[in-house]
């Protein structure tokens, strides 16, 4: 650190060069943001000046609000069920040891190694037997499959901090195994069940290749956006993925407050 | 708490056992706690002491044996319903709730009255001393701190007997001495009956009425601090507390309250009113402080010739370290004004009315 200078040129290339990186990523989606503001039909200079029709195009069409209103019930409902299961199932890991727990954690993780499209196909065919394919109700099912793994994985990280005698003093304390859970592991463990939910419900949220293919007639809105570029150029995307933009800065920078301290750790001091 | 016949003894426990598949951590002990008793149960790590205490809290099950709290047989009552609270090592404090949410804890389990649960706890804060910290988080707290939430939380809940588990290790020197006192205090003025586990020896013998030395699941000695120290009744006991001295020897002689043992440097007498019978052999044991310089020019008992070797400075007195003619390591401890020289033979002297006698050497 002593060595380095002002004048140091490779300090001002290091900079340049992460000023490039910086643009490279979030350049495309200052274009998004800009474009869902301007007259022009296709993404290009000069701009044409500032206009909101493509929003308006977008609410009064409804074809991709339609979509994200789809989304918003899939995408909270999936990740509520996925963490409510994750969060006992952590437990049960967490404080029992029993026959088979390796597999057991092993078949819980599984879905999210197996390649989506796999995984797609077996849904399909899986839910077109039970007549279930096509409906909302299918994405709903298959995202709680898909992201009760990372849910598990984050709640269990918490709950691995908090030390045995915990629980033991509750019980010593004259509280049932319930009410431990309730007054003690759960407000314990409640900064990984609120990142966990956050991480599910992102998962879920952009969750594209499997939603395509049990979807159908009821598209969540990474499927519905598909379906429209694939017919043609329509700026409203730009709208929508400005709209979507803003509900992912929420969630990431709730996930950021949240899940990256838990991560890191800021560990209560016990002993 | 119970309405039964009162048992003169707060806590009683039958051949005790517990087993972890082929290991017996816990081997038949057998125990009884008076009314308001404070018993120290000491011992090495692995011992059984802390396996022992989370078999009287229910946290574990006796693989066999009776145990009774205030006359009641509570073996199959579980941890939640016994009338025993637990003081952890490293406290196991809630971390969500604040001081005061800490000490409720317990009574808020039962939904009593708000107004008494707030009563009760502000009276066990005052008890321990916490009245300024009950907003506190427990991240905020001191060691100090800490043990006293943890001690108040089980407290208010007025258990029948209080289980601590080397509740002070945790803390520093100076504060450990003050915590010692404030324990005892506490104890005193609710008549409780506590049951204390360390591997400390001066945390023992400084505030239990009675001391329990385990060894290896089973129990050595039950005795009062003072009887403990002076007259260990086993090899392990002898080595475990205080700063002893064992010469392994055979009886040769006994009478007129006196015992004469033959070992090794030579024969050495002691006082017992229940000698051995003769050929039996034994042990020696002779507090490191009762060895003294033998006064010159005077016969008499138990003279040993020794060979200075060594000097640990201690304070207010200095540990010597000494060879005796066979070759047997010989710990004296005198004061600084008493100074010995080193690598220059000497003569040392006890009194027989200061040896005791164990039985089992070779």
């Amino acid at each position: 650190m002593a060595t380095v200078s002002k004048g140091n040129p490779w300090i001002f290339f290091g900079r340049l060069w992460l000023g490039i990186a910086y643009a490279f990523m979030f350049l495309p989606l200052a274009v998004l943001v800009l474009f869902s503001f301007q007259k022009n039909r296709f993404p290009g200079f000069p701009l044409q000046g500032f206009t909101l029709q493509w929003y308006d195009k977008l609410f009064s069409d409804g074809t991709l609000l339609n979509a994200l209103g789809n989304t918003m019930i899939v995408s909270p409902a999936a990740a509520t069920v996925a963490t409510a299961i994750a969060f006992f199932a952590a437990y049960a890991f967490n404080r029992f040891t029993f026959r088979g727990k390796t597999t057991f954690l092993a078949l819980v993780t599984l879905p999210i190694l197996i390649p989506p499209l796999i995984l797609g196909v077996g849904f399909l065919g899986l839910l077109a037997r039970i007549h279930l394919s096509g409906t909302l109700f299918a994405v709903f099912l298959t995202h709680v499959v898909l992201i009760t793994a990372p849910a598990l994985a984050i709640i269990q990280l918490r709950l691995a901090q908090m030390p045995a005698s915990l629980e033991e003093a509750a019980w010593d304390l004259g509280a049932t195994e319930w009410q431990t859970v309730v007054k003690v592991v759960l407000p314990f463990a409640m900064p990984g069940i609120f990142g966990a939910w956050l991480l599910a419900f992102t998962f879920s949220f952009d969750e594209f290749i499997i939603a395509w293919f049990v979807s159908g007639f009821q598209p969540t809105l990474p499927v519905a956006i598909y379906s429209v570029l694939v017919a043609a150029i329509d700026p409203s995307l730009n709208a929508i993925g400005t709209i979507v933009f803003g509900i992912s800065c929420l969630v990431l920078i709730g996930l950021e407050l949240v899940l990256l301290p838990l991560l890191i750790g800021k560990p209560e001091k016990q002993s | 708490m119970t309405s039964a016949a009162p048992s003169p003894h707060d806590l009683e426990l039958l051949s005790i056992t517990k087993n972890f598949d082929s290991f017996t951590a816990v081997d038949s002990i057998n125990l009884k706690v008076g009314r308001g008793e404070f018993v120290a149960i000491m011992g090495p790590s692995g011992c059984g002491k802390t396996t022992l205490l989370r078999i009287l809290a229910g946290l574990e099950t006796a693989s066999s044996g009776q145990l009774y709290i205030r006359g009641k047989d509570v073996s199959d009552v579980p941890v939640n319903l016994r009338s025993t609270r637990l003081v952890w090592q490293n406290y196991a404090l809630f971390p969500h709730l604040d001081v005061a949410g800490n000490i409720a804890f317990g009574l808020t389990l039962k939904a009593h009255d708000k107004a008494i649960v707030a009563g009760k706890v502000k009276a066990m804060a005052d008890l321990v001393g916490l009245s300024d910290l009950m907003g506190r988080k427990i991240s905020q707290l001191s060691g100090g701190q800490k043990q006293r939430v943890a001690l108040a939380r089980a407290l208010v809940t007025e258990p029948d007997i209080l289980l601590l588990d080397e509740p002070l290790s945790a803390l520093d020197a100076h504060l450990r001495i003050r915590m010692q006192g404030e324990l005892r205090r506490i104890q005193k003025q609710l008549g409780m009956a506590f049951i204390y586990v360390t591997h400390n020896q001066v945390e023992a013998f400084s505030m239990a009425d009675r001391v329990v030395v385990m060894n290896k699941g089973h129990i050595e000695q039950i005795d009062a601090p003072e009887d403990m120290y002076a007259r260990p009744k086993t090899e392990f006991v002898a080595r475990f507390v205080g700063t002893n001295n064992l010469f392994p020897g055979r009886i040769q002689e006994i009478g007129h309250g006196k015992a004469i043992v033959h070992c090794a440097h030579g024969q050495v007498q002691v006082s017992t009113d229940d000698p051995p019978p003769v050929g039996t052999g034994v042990f020696v044991v002779v507090q490191a402080d009762k060895l003294k310089p033998a006064p010159t020019g005077v016969a008499g008992e138990n003279r040993l010739e020794a060979t200075v070797r060594g000097r640990e400075y201690a304070g207010s007195h200095n540990i010597y370290l000494l060879d005796l003619v066979d070759g047997t390591e010989v710990k004296m401890t005198l004061p600084q004004v008493l100074p010995l020289e080193i690598n220059q033979p000497t003569t040392i002297w006890f009194s027989p009315a200061h040896a005791a006698l164990i039985r089992g050497a070779a």
